[in-house]
């Protein structure tokens, strides 16, 4: 038995048996902060990652080296429910840190607030729990260097999205992002090649390596491992990133502790295969559901110039669950949803240098599951409510406006049924567009629940401190134990609860 | 695939950008679930002619004008899961046409380094 530093996939043979206080399972924003948390606290820490470590030199830059060598299941999960939507995750040492656009958000009070008033979580905005989130919060916001996008970074995209802004009044800013001088190269989403962007694997998981700590990478856990009601460790298999052969069997004991903190759609699947029965495992998933309106300019935007998102709006949060933000993806991403195929495709496409692309999040109030498929993974069940079809179809026409108080000539939604671009006395088209799911193309970003805590045992499945109810020594450390969405990028609020899950750990 | 993404003015079609080469790889590389995805809907593109521009034969039989107008019905048609089918391989299109060093030229943008690939192993 040994505590290496960093173990990759391993053939099939003889059993990788590692040891520490603490497992850690998974890497990204919530894994990688509980992790740095426990090690700086003087315990040893395991982290498990099942991805691989990719260093900022082995990043693609295409999208399909995206899918392939970043994404869960090659970008392949689906909500399973009325529509079919994408869920993005991905699945390396970073977690999805590292091809997210490193957005730092600090968790407004309100969401605390309801936090108490709707789950007994917290005393408010006002109180002990919010404070030590927010001191969590700005301990970070020092050591990944967050910044607003300088101008020269910026990008025409963002330009006219801050002019279009200056003239609707939607209170917009620049975005703050974990982002150590941005460079605009518009890489966000395939990884940052330039090293600019503060991604968990750029940071804190090497610093749990400095610390004494180590990581198994390529390593799928299968299931916790317990001695009566006590976790002590972990087991699984290696699987290689490129054949996806399965490697060896590999067990982490844990003296102290098991964090499981592996997404809102992992982490409830493998405290399912390891014999939790909590009826509440894999219920209340929720999601901020998102699409794109692309504005068709006079002039070239060329939006993959500069920073992939650089302005937010969120004016409309509080009463129409919106976040509004510019999003700049690829060449090959953004033509793959204009509408068509064959010449009247193509034909489209040669406006690309002239679009901009923003997009709306909605704090959706539709609830989902996860369940476990017959291969052992997630089945993410989740559909959208009539109010929730409202309020996704009028974050469309909000972006639109916004588009057109730039300068926009047409706007293109992509909503089935509808022209392929609306000019601004056709808006009333996309205000009484169809509230079919199916009609429109969506992603599922920013996840939450399906292990949350809460007061009540019987309503939730883990207590405030990130406890399993029921269980001794294993942790809930993610976005899984949010007891609710909160309408803004989660990253910042999971880092500061997963280092508040962990410091209660240490205790 | 290439009906999805023809020559247009002096714009590179898909046919222009490799897409044996693409598709050889991406079979080798991608799931099973993918790939199979990808084949049902070319299967779906084959035999669905009836539905678009309603005429009974398999699409490989219709005149280049027919094919032109039963891919654009397909990628429009009403019946969600069809749409999706071929949303699918226009996803992956998008991809072998969007990353080919002309088509990247054509539109200012730079070109894509080969993908590494690569992953710390120690």
């Amino acid at each position: 038995m040994s505590t290496p530093k960093h173990t990759a996939f391993q053939p099939k043979g003889s059993e990788v048996v590692v040891d520490a206080d603490f497992v850690v399972v998974g890497s990204g924003a919530g894994g990688a902060s509980a992790a740095v948390t426990l090690a700086r606290g003087g315990a040893s820490v395991i982290i498990v990652e099942a991805g691989p470590w990719r260093d900022p030199d082995d990043y693609a830059s295409s999208t399909y080296g995206a899918l392939r060598d970043m994404m869960d299941d090659w970008g392949a999960t689906i909500t399973m429910g009325k529509a079919l939507w994408p869920v993005v995750q991905a699945r390396l040492v970073g977690g999805t840190t590292v091809i997210n656009s490193a957005i730092c958000v600090r968790t407004p009070a309100d969401v605390f607030d309801e936090w108490r008033q709707n789950f007994g979580i917290g005393e408010g905005g006002e109180g002990a729990f919010a404070k030590r989130m927010w001191a969590w919060q700005d301990r970070i916001e020092g050591e990944l260097c967050v910044d607003e996008t300088g101008p020269e970074a910026l990008g025409r995209s963002n330009e006219l999205a801050l002019k279009g802004d200056a003239a609707a009044s939607y209170d917009g800013h620049l975005i703050r992002r974990y982002a150590k001088g941005c460079i605009g190269s518009g890489q966000c989403l395939q990884g940052c090649r330039s090293m600019r962007k503060q991604s968990t694997n750029m940071n804190y998981v090497p610093e749990v390596l400095e610390r004494g700590g180590g990581v198994l990478s390529c390593a799928a856990v299968d299931r916790v491992v317990f001695e009566g009601t006590r976790a002590v460790g972990v087991t699984g298999r290696f699987i290689h990133p490129q054949t996806r052969v399965t490697g060896a069997k590999f067990t982490a004991r844990a003296r102290k502790g098991v964090f499981i903190a592996a997404s809102a759609t992992w982490s409830p699947v493998i405290l399912k295969k390891s014999g939790i029965t909590n009826k509440n495992l894999g219920s209340n998933f929720k999601a901020h559901p998102g699409t794109g309106v692309f504005g068709l300019y006079e002039d070239a935007v060329d939006m993959n110039q500069g920073t992939t998102q650089g302005w937010a709006s969120t004016r409309f949060r509080r009463d129409e669950g919106l976040k509004l933000e510019t999003l700049s993806i690829p060449l090959e991403m953004a033509i793959s949803r204009f509408a068509g195929g064959g010449r009247a495709w193509m034909e489209r496409i040669q406006k690309y240098r002239h679009i901009a692309m923003w997009v709306h999040a909605l704090r959706a109030r539709s609830a989902g599951r996860i369940d476990v498929s017959f291969t052992g993974r997630p089945v993410v069940r989740y559909s959208f409510d009539e109010t929730d079809m409202r309020g996704f179809r009028n974050g469309m026409l909000r972006v639109a406006q916004l588009h057109f108080a730039a300068g926009a000539r047409e706007v293109a939604t992509g909503i089935h049924g509808l022209p392929f671009t609306l000019g601004p006395d056709q808006l009333d088209l996309l205000a009484n567009a169809p509230l079919d799911p199916r009609c429109y193309v969506a992603i599922l970003s920013h996840l939450f629940g399906g292990c949350i805590m809460g007061l009540d045992a019987s309503k939730s499945v883990c207590d405030l401190a990130g406890r399993v109810h029921g269980r001794t020594g294993l942790y809930v450390a993610d976005a899984s134990i949010f007891p609710d969405n909160i309408g803004v990028n989660p990253q910042h609020t999971i880092m500061a609860l997963a280092m508040d899950v962990a410091t209660g750990a240490l205790a | 695939m290439t009906d999805l993404m023809p020559r247009v003015g002096d714009m590179p079609g898909l046919q222009d950008c490799e897409p044996d080469a693409f598709l050889l790889k991406l079979r080798s590389e991608t799931t099973f679930v993918t790939w199979i995805g990808l084949c049902a809907g070319a299967v779906l593109w084959l035999w669905t002619p009836f539905l678009t521009v309603y005429i009974p034969l398999p699409a490989v039989m219709l005149s280049a004008n027919a094919r032109d107008r039963h891919i654009n019905g397909l990628t429009t048609t009403r019946i969600y899961l069809l749409r999706q089918a071929v949303f699918l391989i226009k996803m992956y299109a998008s991809m072998c046409w969007g990353q080919h060093p002309s088509v990247r030229r054509q539109f200012n943008v730079a070109a894509y380094p080969v993908d590494p690939g690569t992953f710390r192993t120690t």
